[in-house]
Order: structure tokens, then C-alpha cells, then sequence
């Protein structure tokens, strides 16, 4: 039991968990700083051949194998 | 051939360049070849920290646009033969900053020093990305708090993507210091302990600095803190540099709060 009039602060260790999940999904989310400019290319090379109207690039991970997926949405 | 380390960090104020002066001296006081470069454009202030800020006429600019050598840019330290430093402009902004030009310059610092240490703009700021792109090795500055640790995680992640080694498959080594360590804090739960930020940002450890009031000091007086042996800040960075040479020094616990009598004595009438 801790009395917290009493005992320490101890929020280092609240630091720890809320900066652990903060990174974690940083690092999901901007592993690719280099996103747009892929997107671009693939939109370009798609290009030639359909109208493309967006690329959707997503990051999964499942079972410790890391893929991308890559969504092409078509002009109508 | 020269190594060239950058002294990264994700948000700007956490004492880079402090740490780029003193790891800088220190290289140069152990016998290397050491040139400091100051990358921040716009913010010059790595002169003012090494005494030097009289001395400037060429800045790095300078040398890029201007065609001025490098020998009469580069100044030499009253303190260390061995130590150069190359200013940054104070009067352009960060955009003037060029792949091509940058990679010239370097070139030629390698070939006249063992070390070029570069003192990067803060991750999140234009032109960091231009300092990173020649760097073999980086030193990732944190202060143990959050935003501190968070921003530097994206600023390894962009070095991780950007730099011309990592696109060429190879590495670039990235090594961590923590500054301005508050013993007492960490002893009551109160900071992030060095432990918890390696496992939070899984990077080598190069160093633990303590917090020191003695660092105002020294730079308002131009003369980096590993200049005085008695103050833990100065001796820390001392053995970081020596590391950084390739040595092998043992760590210091810094994070135990020991506080002599005289100390405790100083407290009470404080």
C-alpha cells in the first residue's frame, strides 16, 4: 500500500510508459520519411498505363513479419 | 581520412552545442586533429561557447558560395593547437545549405583532421537533414524528460533514412548522451533514469552528464566546462571524448546522489 503523502512521487515510471506507447506509435506512423516521395514514383509509374487517383501506403506488421501495403486507388 | 560525428537531438536547448564544444576540446586535448563545425545556420552560437566569437571573419558560407579557402576560415583555438573550429553564417538562413557543396567541404575537412564533429540544428529543423547526410557517427543528446527523448526518437529515424551511408547500405553508429542528469531527481522516482531511456530509445550509451551549475558559467566566460577538473559536467565530457577517440573508459555512476558533509552543510544555509 502507498500513501502518497508519504512515499515518492515516482512519476519517472509513469514517464516510462506514456514515452514507451508515445514512440512506439511514432515509429509506426512516421517510419517512412520518405513516403511522399514513393507514393509519388509509384503514382508516376502506375500513371502511364491507368489514371490513378490516390496511392495509400500502409505499414503492417503481424506474427513478426513487417509488410507494406500498397493501395492504388483508380480514377472513374 | 577524417571520421565525421554529428552531434544530433530531436528538440532544440538540451545542450548540444555545448556538448559539441567540450567532446571537441576534449578529441583535441587527447592528441587528435579535431575541427568543430557549427551547421546551425542563422544561430550561430558554438563561437561564443569556445571564446571565439571576436575571431570570426569567414564563416562556412563563405567557403561554399564565396570562394574562400578553407585555411582562412578555419580558426585555431587559444586552448588546443589541435582544435578548429568553422562558424556558420550568421546572416543567411538554412536554405542556402546544398548536398553537393557541403559534401565538397567535408572532403576537404577529412583530409586535414582525424575528427570533424558537426553541431547540427535541432531534428525537427530545416537543414538538419543536410548535416546528417555526411555523418559516420552521430551522438543523440537527451535530457531525461519526454519531450526530449520523444523528439530525438524521430530524429534517429530520419538520420536512419537520410544519410548517405544508410542509402549506400551501410550504418551510421549512433551513440547516446544523457545531459543534465539531476541525481537527487532520480533517485526519488522523480526522472527518467538512464536505464529506462536505453531501453525507451534502444541506442548505445556514450555518456551521462550531470547537471551542473558550473556550464552557465563556462560559457559565459567562452571556456568549455572540461576545462575545470573539478566539476563532474567537465570530467563526464572528458570521458566521453576519450571514447569517442576509441578508448575504453570505464563509467562513472552519476545518478547516485551523494552529497558530501560540506555540501550538506552549504543546503542548510543556502
Amino acid at each position: 500500500m502507498t500513501f502518497p503523502w508519504f512515499g515518492k512521487k515516482n512519476s519517472a515510471k509513469t514517464a516510462k510508459d506514456r514515452l514507451t506507447i508515445a514512440i512506439m506509435s511514432d515509429r509506426s506512423n512516421n517510419s517512412f520519411p520518405f513516403l511522399d516521395e514513393l507514393k509519388a514514383e509509384i503514382i508516376e509509374v502506375v500513371k502511364k498505363y491507368i489514371d490513378v487517383k490516390e496511392v495509400h501506403i500502409q505499414k503492417e506488421a503481424e506474427d513478426g513479419i513487417e509488410a507494406l501495403s500498397i493501395n492504388v486507388e483508380l480514377k472513374k | 581520412m577524417g571520421i565525421v560525428i554529428a552531434v544530433i537531438s530531436g528538440k532544440g536547448g538540451v545542450g548540444k552545442t555545448t556538448t559539441t564544444a567540450n567532446i571537441g576540446l576534449g578529441i583535441a586535448q587527447n592528441d587528435k586533429k579535431c575541427v568543430v563545425v557549427d551547421f546551425d545556420i542563422g544561430q550561430r552560437n558554438l563561437d561564443m561557447l569556445l571564446g571565439l566569437e571576436n575571431r570570426v571573419v569567414y564563416d562556412m558560407v563563405h567557403v561554399m558560395d564565396d570562394g574562400i579557402g578553407l585555411k582562412q576560415a578555419l580558426i585555431k583555438s587559444k586552448i588546443s593547437d589541435n582544435l578548429s573550429f568553422l562558424a556558420a553564417s550568421q546572416t543567411k538562413d538554412k536554405s542556402v545549405l546544398d548536398s553537393e557543396k557541403i559534401s565538397k567541404l567535408i572532403d576537404s575537412l577529412k583530409k586535414d583532421f582525424d575528427f570533424i564533429i558537426l553541431d547540427a540544428p535541432a531534428g525537427i529543423e530545416s537543414g538538419y537533414e543536410h548535416t546528417i547526410e555526411f555523418a559516420d557517427k552521430a551522438l543523440v543528446v537527451v535530457n531525461p524528460e519526454v519531450s526530449s527523448i520523444r523528439d530525438s526518437d524521430r530524429a534517429i529515424g530520419i538520420l536512419d533514412s537520410k544519410s548517405k551511408r544508410v542509402k549506400e547500405g551501410q550504418e551510421v553508429d549512433k551513440f547516446l548522451i544523457i545531459n543534465r542528469i539531476n541525481s537527487k531527481m532520480v533517485q526519488n522516482g522523480e526522472m527518467l533514469n538512464s536505464d529506462d531511456i536505453l531501453d525507451i530509445l534502444s541506442i548505445p550509451l556514450i555518456g551521462k552528464i550531470p547537471e551542473d551549475r558550473e556550464i552557465v558559467d563556462a560559457s559565459n566566460q567562452g571556456k568549455p566546462i572540461i576545462l575545470s577538473q573539478d566539476s563532474q559536467a567537465g570530467q563526464a565530457y572528458k570521458r566521453i571524448a576519450l571514447r569517442v577517440c576509441g578508448e575504453k573508459v570505464d563509467f562513472v555512476d552519476v545518478e547516485s546522489h551523494k552529497e558530501s558533509f560540506l555540501q550538506k552543510v552549504k543546503g542548510i544555509f543556502s
